[in-house]
């Protein structure tokens, strides 16, 4: 079988699956460019209402309510202030929901988070928001909030002046136990990145591949909560030891970039195996920084992580140059909240245009491709293929998943 | 945390893909049965693995595509031959659906060649861990000339192993074949494989529907209802002679002489230890391999909670796959053979002396 079938080769517009079987598709209006916030909330009349933080203005949210997975219906969909803002993460407890805002420029607002009562979906009620704006600050990236007490975020400061404009967003804590007065409760930047530090700053990657010592997700589970596991850009995997909230204390970092192309996304623990996945986010179109990688680290020894494998690549000659990027992102992050899957066997990520896969970690040291789906181009995708950004599961195992640019959001079932 | 397990794996059913493997002597009406199959509308996203394309004679109409090795049918259906050796036919499709070269297929369908003893694709299923990480036997469906299958099963070995390592038969040729005859050979075919389930084909009519699920499509299928893989005809699984007895009393009255290959189900009461159930079969294996044409059982072993499945073709066996619950209040181990030329007592004592090896040196 050595040549191919003519006609059936990889198409954009093809759609691929392994035990992936798709339960509906929703464009949210038109609206269906998408972020990484995702969120569950199983309302008090007992509906599923999933959260999605739109990737770009003009929309903020919008909730559907999926509580018939072959069935979703938009609840609601909200408008930003302005057009340099996007919200792009999003993290829910009860009813309670934090939204991030990121500004395009430093000193702009809204910057940081707002908090919102979604007691009645339909109608969101805003409680408070946090201001994270200052002169050098583009505002909060992404949340994380699964304890309904603090909201652990990648974001700038009035105050934080940095040593390299790209590194403004370090990590920050902050109490929301009142929720209409949220206050700071710790911080911990890559030494070297603030004005005044007296490290020196951080060696940089090479100009294509400078994207700033910064965290993007700050991930902190009831199993450690004295622990802060950071993807941190260019910086590496980052664990912090955060007993002690307002004087977080690094515990190790592990930095694998150069010589791969910088950009480190999530820190997943699976504490009960002492291991880490540790994801990239691919931030080049047309296979310019392949590969992004999903990495399996072993973490029994915290102060010594050592990678042990990769999740197997999907193939180039089909993905590097179908359109848009192509590389691993975002992982689902079994949020401990009872509406998310959790599983230390099977971990899913979405890799843009090379759809959502799932794989078997079972033998850590091999992981297995066990599913996948790759939508086929959505219509009038800017970047001519589908381009997934985020994924949810749910703990009836329904996996969602949504486009950054205009094909919204995907329901699909896992037969694996 | 309500939610989800962490520990939840895969299904080693649901994520691989299921193949079919079709199988039959010269003459049996493989080709007709595989032009109708491919013809068929269920056959949407079905690669079917046949010997040659000339033999099927697929109309240009229905080509949607083609290459030297493969044609995409206008039902969506894909056919290829194979070249090379069968396990880098089945490498190498999966790796061309997983670029999107071919069609995102769901199940395979493989002929072998008449001649062909299936044991050893059966084999390269269950050994072959590079394979066996994509794809899993669904079954194997042999079909039985009612003209010609007689004489076949007389004078040709290989035709009588089809018929015993089959989970289905399909009996051809029926239009055209004596009724007594029909009723004969399907007795004859009964009493060599009583746990087959037998159906009638004319004219290559059979509907892909009856292929499916030969083994459950998922472990929490195979949980529901682990009896009916056993024993898909539905025949008695019941200790004692009944099965075999009555088809060798069939097989004597219809005057043949299939004894040779016979089979029977083994109960157990007392549950097996991994170290006795794992000798047993080991032991077995290597003094009777090549006569132990199909070994399929659902046991109970200690310390496990619910029953494992276990399945060999001659010397080699599938990992074994463990059920998470037993599906009824019967927590007995029972254990189908198709064997050759082996008294069912022989078997019987060597798993009693194993299991007495196994308690006389203080197991676990």
């Amino acid at each position: 079988m050595a040549s191919t079938l003519p006609g059936a080769g990889s198409r954009p517009e093809q759609t691929l699956a392994l035990n992936m079987r798709l339960l509906a598709h929703h464009e949210l209006q038109g609206f269906g460019g998408i972020g990484e916030g995702m969120g569950m909330q199983i309302t008090r009349d007992q509906r599923r209402v999933l959260w999605l933080a739109h990737e770009s203005a003009p929309k903020n949210f919008t909730a559907v309510d999926v509580t018939d997975p072959r069935s979703p219906k938009v609840v609601v969909q909200t408008e930003l202030p302005h057009a340099k803002v996007r919200s792009n993460s999003l993290d829910i407890v009860g009813d309670t929901m934090i939204v991030a805002y990121q500004t395009r420029e430093v000193g702009m607002k809204p910057a940081g988070f707002d908090i919102f009562d979604i007691g009645t979906p339909e109608a969101p009620r805003l409680v408070s928001h946090f201001d994270a704006s200052g002169p050098h600050s583009r505002g909060v990236h992404a949340v994380w909030f699964v304890d309904g007490e603090f909201v652990h975020m990648a974001g700038g400061a009035a105050d934080f002046t940095p040593t390299h404009p790209a590194d403004d967003q370090f990590y920050r804590i902050v109490d929301v136990r009142n929720p209409s007065r949220p206050v700071e409760a710790g911080r911990w930047w890559y030494p070297g990145t603030r004005v005044g530090d007296s490290a020196p700053p951080p060696q940089r990657m090479e100009p294509k591949f400078d994207l700033g010592f910064r965290a993007h997700n700050t991930n902190v589970f009831p199993e450690r909560p004295d622990r802060a596991y950071i993807g941190y850009i260019d910086g590496g995997a980052v664990i912090l030891d955060i007993a002690d909230k307002a004087n977080p204390k690094l515990v190790t970092i592990w930095r694998y970039s150069p010589p791969f192309n910088g950009f480190c996304h999530t820190v997943l623990p699976l504490f009960d195996r002492g291991l880490l996945i540790v994801s990239d986010e691919c931030v080049r179109d047309d296979g310019g920084d392949w590969p992004k990688l999903v990495r399996v680290v072993d973490a029994r020894m915290e102060t010594n992580l050592v990678p042990i494998a990769t999740f197997p690549l999907a193939p180039y000659n089909t993905f590097a140059h179908r359109g848009g990027r192509s590389g691993a992102h975002n992982l689902h992050e079994n949020l401990p909240v009872p509406a998310s899957w959790r599983s230390d066997r099977i971990i899913l990520g979405t890799f843009f245009n090379q759809g959502v896969r799932a794989y078997d970690i079972s033998d850590p040291y091999q992981p297995r491709e066990a599913a996948y789906f790759v939508p086929g181009a959505p219509k009038m995708s800017p970047a001519g293929a589908v381009q997934l950004n985020d994924v949810y599961v749910d703990d009836r195992r329904i996996v969602y998943t949504v486009d950054r640019f205009i094909g919204g959001l995907y329901i699909l079932e896992m037969t694996i | 945390m309500q939610a989800g397990s962490l520990g939840a794996g895969a299904d080693p059913l649901a994520s691989r893909l299921p193949v079919t493997v079709i199988t039959g002597f010269l003459g049996s009406g493989k080709t007709t049965l595989l032009s109708r199959l491919l013809r068929h509308p269920d056959m949407n996203r079905a690669a079917v693995i046949i010997n040659e394309f000339g033999e099927v004679g697929i109309d240009h109409e229905l080509v949607e595509a083609s290459s030297e090795q493969m044609t995409l049918l206008s039902n969506g259906c894909l056919c290829c031959t194979v070249r090379t050796d069968l396990q880098e036919t089945l490498r190498e499709l999966f790796v061309k659906r997983r670029s999107g070269e071919v069609i995102d297929f769901d199940r395979v369908f493989l002929e072998t060649s008449g001649l062909a003893d299936p044991a050893p694709v059966l084999h390269s299923l269950a050994s072959d861990g590079l394979l066996g990480a994509q794809y899993r036997l669904n079954g194997v469906v042999t079909l039985v000339d009612a003209v010609n299958g007689m004489g076949s099963l007389d004078t040709m070995p290989e035709a009588a192993k089809q018929a015993a390592l089959a989970d289905r038969l399909v009996v051809t040729k029926t239009d055209i074949a004596d009724a007594a005859v029909i009723e004969a050979l399907e007795a004859r075919l009964r009493a060599m494989n009583p746990y087959a389930l037998i159906s009638r084909a004319v004219d290559g009519m059979l509907d892909p529907d009856t292929l499916r699920e030969i083994t459950p499509a998922s472990v929490k299928a195979m949980t529901q209802d682990p009896n009916r893989w056993l024993a898909g005809a539905g025949a008695e699984l019941a200790p004692g002679e009944r099965a075999s007895y009555l088809g060798q009393r069939l097989a004597r009255k219809n005057g043949v002489h299939d004894a040779a290959i016979h089979s029977f189900c083994l109960w157990f009461d007392a549950p097996f230890t991994w170290d006795a159930l794992t000798a047993s079969l080991q032991v077995l294996t290597a003094l009777r391999g090549p006569d132990l044409l199909r070994v399929k059982g659902i046991v109970n072993v200690e310390g496990e909670p619910g029953p494992v499945v276990i399945h060999g073709v001659q010397h080699i066996f599938h990992p074994p796959m463990k059920l998470e619950r037993w599906h009824d209040a019967d927590r007995r181990s029972r254990i189908v053979f198709i064997v050759r030329n082996i008294p069912r007592a022989s078997i019987e004592s060597l798993f009693g002396a194993v299991g007495t090896l196994g308690a006389s040196t203080g197991g676990p």
